[in-house]
């Protein structure tokens, strides 16, 4: 059964003057690989922001699971994102006052998970992205493929529906991003979940079975991407 | 290349205007702390030197002999003195007016032509509609127009004074229209004829002086070798401008307390400057980075962080001095009010004067201060390395602020301070010394950054298992941003420090001051002529003191006077005992010394007992002698013993009542000690106390321990300005902390949008940003009680023994220091609050993107 993840309808959203997207529709069903590619300013990031609820549509509604974000308060949509999306940066976006460990522990704790139980989720997560050395190890000790396996360790500890990945390769050399890109085909494998990366790298595109091509801020392709990529065992 | 600098410093200024507020609130109450002081003590010394000036007239000369006065008898031989032109006797009596107020009443001989005060009593000016009345009628007085204006006064009208024997009603005979008299005090002068002043006020034939104009044929200094030639020891010649400085000198010791205060205040405000400024460094790390990318030098950085620390120091400074103006036109006449009570001088007669020297200095300290605290910021920023600053937020150098070199010589420091301040000798007015005090504070600030270390360790369990990801959040972020952090515990630890040591050093003075009174003044009842500490003007007659002690129901009786003498230039308190009551109702007031001997030989006035701060101050130990002047001559008294007493920071000589009747001639009485009879009961006798005073004659009569009580509370009035200080050191604080929290939040905007994308609430923010700044108060609170602790030790050991050779039990505050712990906290959420809700309300997308 092809259950919906995420559906917009008619989505528009405009800065000032400026409109970011306009009058998108998109489903995105359980289990899907979906690149969202695009240049600069094509509207990829605010597609993604839309979609975990960081931002709000000027227009249109987007339903999570059938549920109307746009009629969602702040509240509502963190804990939405908390407990059902996880999120990847290109910056890795992790918490530099806080150890490997302490950061993937980060979500749970905010959810009141117990400190031991948060602590030996994280541990197993950690354990899965290969980072079980590395717990102590604070952010700026750590290499940028190090970081995004725990950012994607981070993701991953509420086993969420849904994994949104922003340039996930963008600061990380070939062999780091490769890396990267098979933790990510493995977690999707593994966890059957809902992949959407957003990404300009043709490259790390290829592991979706689906891409979607914006140009100011309107979707000009959608469809199957053309052949999934080698990606060096 | 600066103008191209200004307009980045102007944008960041705009974005981070609430910052901008607190840094310069910050410098401006440090600014008007430190101006205001300033004005209030030169306000009071001015006031006393121009008030003695001012009634001096053209006197050049002025024979006094302290504040007991002298016999008028020495007039004629003043004036056959060779070289005398005009010669006037006067006394000067400061009375009350019914509403509380005082009004200065001079005694001039009415029926000279007072040329000698021209300058301040103009006679053209002089409205007396009926002369022969004025000088006739005991009750005739002369008051200025401002004085009459702001009574609705006219002539023939009549007011009400208190004097000793009760309120007295005067009625004006003369308007003085303006000149001179209006300008002192207010214009709440009167000038009475000398010889109703004396039997009002009961001066008997006593004078407080007599003023002098030489002959032009005659210098002023060979005059006065003439004068000191023949004067009695006890009786001096002295030229008026000396005079104002011999007051001077007895509000030295509170002009030099306020004076500390006031740089401390200085001191608070340097470390928000500065936590201010590392911050806006911080904050434009990647700004200062894409600066030295395009060519800006070093020197350029640092110049730009300079330039901006000086322009925000010269806001602060100047809204300081417009602040500190106001602030001195408030305390002002509670400053006069304190000097009158405890000195027994004049109270202030000058309205505070904007002093355009102050402002300046003060604009110049508040600039130094901004330059010291922008300086190591400033060349921070300039040594940053462009290719550091350009990284990503995971890969920014931490400050390093407590490394190991660092609390070592905090220790170091800490330790000689307190090592010198236990160990090491004390004497009075070694300056020196007051140094010690400087290196503990020192030391404290050295180990701040330690403290942070430890405190985090501490509390991040405890926060963790209260506050769950928040509170583990929050201390992380604390102990991660060193430099933040430090200045925001320093500023706080040395607001603490001061309300801490301050209240320490406060019960200290008063366990001190108990004992002493239980000790020295172990009398059931006491009756006093005043109910201020040091009363020039009210005294009981000898013979209203022999009516109460003859009342039945008291055993033995001691009466009192109180005065002051000069010793070795300094002004000592003298208290004249009936030395044999006195110590049968204090038989355990002596602390050194033979207790027997000590009563033989001050009973039979040989001997004097003197206060332990007066054999510290002058190196005196039982067996020296003691010469004091009087004006009748020298008295020389054998030191039969020293008792712990604070009636003067100088000192106090303690004798037999009957020597000072002999050389002084004086036979009134400041207060009666009396011990009464076991079973009688104190209310009547209170009551019979009342009822021989007439019902009129001023009396104020106390149980030991309503006395304890009331000295209790003078104390609190003598220090009510350091606790208005103690209530401004801890708002700078408060200040640093609000802004330190304002900045936290501003330096974290990407953290804080990162807590949020994870899944962080808004309101899991606010609580992060509050429980922050409740670790850090908390430290604050820690590290500010034990450097209190450790300077109250200094206070109570070292400095009270060089300012005013007392030594005093150190009294720990516990319960202030229980009160600060919660009002930290409190405070903490308070400051934190606006900052809280700003960082709760941030856009997440833009903080993610944020650079």
């Amino acid at each position: 059964m092809n259950e919906t993840v995420i559906a917009f309808q008619k989505v528009s959203k405009t800065y000032n003057t400026v409109h970011a997207l306009d009058s998108v529709d998109l489903t995105i069903p359980k289990g899907a690989r979906v690149a969202i590619m695009g240049q600069s300013g094509s509207g990829k990031s605010t597609l993604l922001n839309l979609m975990c609820g960081l931002d709000v549509p000027t227009s249109g509604n987007i339903l999570f699971e059938g549920r109307d974000l746009s009629l969602m308060n702040d509240d509502e949509r963190t804990l939405l994102r908390r407990n059902k999306i996880g999120m990847i940066f290109q910056t890795f976006n992790l918490m530099p006052t806080l150890n490997c460990l302490e950061n993937v522990a980060l979500p749970l704790r905010l959810a009141s998970t117990g400190a031991r139980s948060a602590e030996t989720k994280s541990r197993e997560v950690l354990g899965r992205v290969g980072l079980t050395g590395r717990l102590d190890h604070m952010p700026d000790e750590m290499s940028g493929g190090e970081r995004q396996r725990v950012a994607i360790a981070r993701a991953l500890v509420f086993t969420p529906s849904i994994l949104l990945a922003d340039e996930p390769t963008g600061n990380l050399d070939s062999a780091t991003g490769d890396e990267i890109l098979r933790l990510l085909d493995d977690v999707h494998r593994e966890f059957g979940m809902t992949i959407i990366l957003v990404t300009h790298n043709e490259h790390a595109a290829a592991i979706c079975e689906r891409r979607i091509d914006l140009l100011d801020g309107r979707i000009v392709h959608d469809g199957a991407a053309d052949k999934l990529p080698d990606i060096p065992q | 290349m600066i103008t191209a600098l200004s307009l980045i410093v102007f944008r960041d200024w705009r974005r981070h205007k609430l910052r901008l507020v607190l840094t310069v609130a910050g410098i401006a109450l440090g600014t008007a702390v430190f101006f205001a002081i300033r004005t209030n003590n030169t306000t009071l010394v001015t006031s006393l030197r121009s008030t003695v000036e001012k009634l001096a007239g053209k006197s050049t000369l002025q024979v006094m002999a302290g504040e007991a006065g002298f016999s008028q008898s020495l007039l004629d031989q003043v004036r056959s003195t060779a070289g005398v032109d005009q010669a006037e006797p006067v006394t000067e009596t400061v009375a009350a007016l019914p509403s509380g107020e005082r009004i200065l009443i001079l005694g001039l001989d009415t029926a000279s032509d007072l040329s000698l005060y021209t300058s301040t009593i103009d006679q053209g000016d002089l409205t007396v509609k009926n002369p022969l009345a004025f000088t006739n009628r005991k009750d005739s007085v002369a008051i200025t127009k401002s004085f009459a204006e702001r009574r609705a006064l006219k002539d023939g009208d009549r007011f009400i004074v208190n004097v000793q024997d009760g309120p007295r009603e005067l009625t004006v005979r003369g308007i003085f229209g303006s000149g001179g008299l209006s300008e002192i005090y207010n214009g709440d002068v009167a000038v009475m004829d000398i010889y109703s002043a004396q039997e009002m006020f009961g001066r008997g034939d006593h004078i407080d002086r007599i003023d002098i104009a030489n002959k032009a044929d005659v210098d002023v200094d060979t005059l006065q070798s003439r004068l000191e030639a023949w004067l009695p020891s006890g009786l001096k010649a002295i030229k008026p401008d000396l005079r104002g400085e011999s007051l001077e000198n007895s509000v030295a010791s509170l002009n030099y307390g306020l004076t500390v205060m006031s740089f401390l205040a200085l001191t608070i405000s340097i470390f928000i400057i500065y936590n201010s400024f590392s911050i806006s460094v911080s904050q434009r790390w990647k700004e200062i980075g894409v600066l030295r990318a395009i060519g800006v030098t070093r020197r350029q950085v640092q110049l730009m962080f300079v330039l901006e620390g000086l322009f925000v120091g010269a806001i602060g400074s100047v809204a300081g001095v417009g602040l500190g103006f106001g602030l001195s036109k408030l305390s002002v006449r509670f400053v006069g009010d304190v000097t009158a009570s405890f000195y027994g001088v004049s109270p202030i007669s000058e309205g505070v004067k904007f002093s355009q020297v102050f402002a300046l200095e003060a604009v110049a300290a508040g600039l130094i201060a901004s330059l010291i605290a922008a300086w190591i910021p400033a060349r921070a920023a300039s040594n940053l390395e462009p290719t550091l600053a350009l990284r990503n937020i995971e890969t920014r150098e931490k400050g390093a602020v407590s490394g190991r070199p660092r609390w070592v010589a905090g220790l170091i420091f800490l330790g000689a301070g307190l090592a010198l301040t236990r160990f090491a000798p004390t004497e009075v007015n070694g300056n020196i010394q007051l140094f010690y005090s400087f290196f503990i504070m020192f030391g404290m600030i050295l180990l701040v950054p330690k403290f942070i270390r430890i405190g985090g360790r501490i509390l991040r369990p405890v926060m963790d298992r209260l506050f769950g990801a928040e509170g583990l959040m929050a201390i992380e972020t604390m102990v991660h941003a060193p430099r933040r952090t430090t200045a925001t515990v320093i500023a706080l630890m040395i607001g603490l420090s001061f309300v801490v040591s301050n209240s320490s050093f406060i019960q200290s003075q008063k366990k001190a001051m108990n004992r002493s009174l239980d000790r020295a003044i172990a009398a059931d009842m006491l009756v006093a002529s005043s109910s201020e500490i040091h009363s020039r003007t009210y005294h009981f007659s000898a013979a209203t003191a022999d009516k109460i002690k003859s009342l039945p129901g008291i055993e033995t009786a001691d009466a009192l006077r109180v005065t002051s003498v000069e010793y070795d230039g300094q002004e000592v308190a003298v208290m004249a005992h009936e030395m044999p009551q006195f110590f049968k109702i204090s038989p355990d007031l002596l602390d050194v010394g033979d207790k027997e001997t000590a009563i033989e030989s001050t009973s039979n006035g040989t001997g004097a007992l003197v206060s332990t701060n007066f054999a510290n101050r002058w190196a005196i130990r039982p067996g020296d002698s003691i010469t004091i002047s009087s004006p009748t001559g020298p008295v020389v008294f054998k030191v039969a013993g020293n008792l712990d007493y604070y009636r003067s920071d100088k000192g106090t000589i303690f004798f037999d009542r009957s020597v000072y009747k002999k050389y002084w001639g004086d036979t009134n009485v400041d207060y009666l000690f009396l011990k009464v009879k076991p079973g009688t009961d104190l209310q009547s006798l209170r009551s019979s106390i009342a009822s021989t005073l007439g019902g009129s004659e001023r009396g104020f009569i106390y149980t030991h321990d309503e006395y304890k009580k009331w000295t209790s509370g003078i104390i609190d009035q003598f220090f009510a300005l350091m606790y208005v200080q103690m209530f401004i050191a801890a708002c700078v604080a408060v200040l640093g902390l609000a802004n330190t929290m304002v900045i936290s939040v501003s330096e974290r905007r990407r953290e804080l949008g990162i807590f949020r994308a994870v899944g962080g609430l808004r309101q899991q923010v606010a609580k992060m940003v509050i429980i922050e700044a409740v670790a850090i108060a908390l430290i604050g609170y820690v590290t500010g009680v034990l450097a209190g602790l450790f300077n109250s030790y200094y206070l109570v050991t070292a400095a009270v023994r060089i300012i005013a050779g007392y030594s005093l039990p150190l009294v720990i505050p516990y319960f202030v220091m229980m009160i600060a712990a919660p009002a930290i906290i409190l405070i903490a959420v308070i400051s934190a609050a606006v900052p809280a809700r700003n960082a709760a309300r941030s856009n997440v997308v833009e903080a993610i993107g944020y650079e």
